[in-house]
């Protein structure tokens, strides 16, 4: 490994999450397409380097939103029971899954991140408070955050949670197989299913995120899928990144970097599809 | 009475964590970019030794949190603490096999 490529590692990582910190979201979902279409890296050499720097990103982060009182944690303690589980149901697919569907897969979740990025997220907290519809479960997760911009505490019911649960897994079991944190799924999971208030559920997620990550990269450091000299420079790139990418959020004009995060989304997403069919993704069908 | 609350030392065990692994990294890379030979470790062995440090810190926020529901009597959140703890060794576990 060349000192070129270790810098050109660290840029590229510290780069995404620069721009993905700008916008409150990870940088997973950028690593392994840069690596892979770009630099020409062994897809499950950058899924391991992707699910450390995953890892890094989301500890680093989540002081500010656990001292906020944003972050639920009882809640995400009970969330990780599925979506760890799904981790490992991940780890076990990803031995028996072609890279030409991995792919795939990635250039599809690239194009739902693209989607949503583009649709706003409307805050449950501002709507009319909706009578209750699922039974109260027995979990005590119904909790309160002090909202800044109303200067007060705001109570909120947790609804749904088998539902959210089984989305959990699904959102596990992704994360593990392509190195993301998908925060792409339990963001929706969070907002739709267990109608969360929206900083409440990004907190979560964004907590949550580590221990799902951790699932999978415990099983890719003892098999020998987390190579160092990759790894190394792509987690600290993004540390770095996030933390650089957190900061400019205020200063920057929000709609421009999500029109030019849409794009490279796209991009990237097209990228990737090609490289599937190229690959021989569904031969013999077609 | 005002109940105890577990955030803040989650968010300093999490900081602190972070900032150590991201030294040790930094430390290894530095080392591997001088080309200095050193026979033991080498800089590829002090950026593993990190990433070992990152995958271990959410497995200690875990632990963290089972000791915190089991202190508080909250037996139901320490038993999913204690699932969570369980799969993750499961994951070192099914690397181990399938080596």
């Amino acid at each position: 490994m060349s000192t070129g490529t270790e810098l050109w590692l660290f840029a590229v990582s510290f780069g995404a999450s620069a721009l993905g910190g700008m916008l409150g979201m990870a940088s997973g979902i950028f690593i392994v397409p840069v690596l892979t279409m770009w630099g020409h890296v062994d897809i499950r050499i950058a899924i391991g380097a992707s699910v450390v720097s995953v890892i890094a990103c989301s500890c680093g982060s989540a002081a500010p939103f656990l001292k906020g009182r944003l972050t639920n944690v009882r809640l995400a303690i009970l969330l990780e029971t599925a979506t760890t589980a799904g981790a490992l149901s991940g780890v076990l697919l990803a031995g028996t899954i072609p890279a030409s569907y991995l792919f795939f897969i990635f250039g599809m979740i690239l194009l739902l991140s693209a989607q949503q990025m583009l649709a706003k997220r409307r805050d449950p907290a501002l709507a009319p408070i909706q009578s209750p519809t699922g039974r109260l479960t027995t979990w005590r997760v119904d909790s309160s955050y002090p909202d800044r911009t109303l200067g007060r505490d705001i109570a909120y019911r947790v609804e749904r949670l088998p539902l959210g649960m089984v989305l959990m897994y699904v959102a596990g079991l992704i994360s593990a197989l392509l190195g993301i944190g998908s925060g792409v799924l339990k963001v929706p999971a969070m907002d739709t299913a267990l109608r969360l208030p929206i900083k409440v559920s990004s907190a979560t997620s964004n907590f949550m995120i580590c221990v799902t990550a951790a699932a999978s990269a415990g099983a890719y450091f003892v098999r020998g899928d987390i190579v160092a000299p990759v790894a190394g420079p792509v987690a600290l790139g993004s540390v770095v990144g996030a933390i650089l990418g957190a900061r400019l959020l205020m200063s920057i004009s929000n709609e421009r970097v999500r029109l030019l995060f849409v794009v490279v989304l796209v991009a990237l997403a097209v990228q990737m599809l090609v490289a599937a069919f190229g690959r021989g993704l569904f031969r013999g069908i077609a | 009475m005002k109940p105890i609350r577990i955030e803040p030392l989650l968010a300093g065990v999490l900081n602190v964590g972070t900032c150590l692994a991201s030294i040790v990294i930094a430390a290894g890379l530095m080392l591997s970019l001088s080309h200095q030979r050193t026979p033991f470790p080498t800089g590829a062995q002090i950026v593993s030794a990190g990433i070992g440090l990152f995958i271990l810190l959410p497995i200690l926020r875990v632990i963290l949190m089972l000791i915190f529901f089991a202190k508080e009597r909250d037996y139901k959140f320490a038993a999913a603490a204690a699932v969570v703890l369980v799969i993750l060794f499961a994951g070192f576990a099914i690397g181990i096999l399938a080596k």
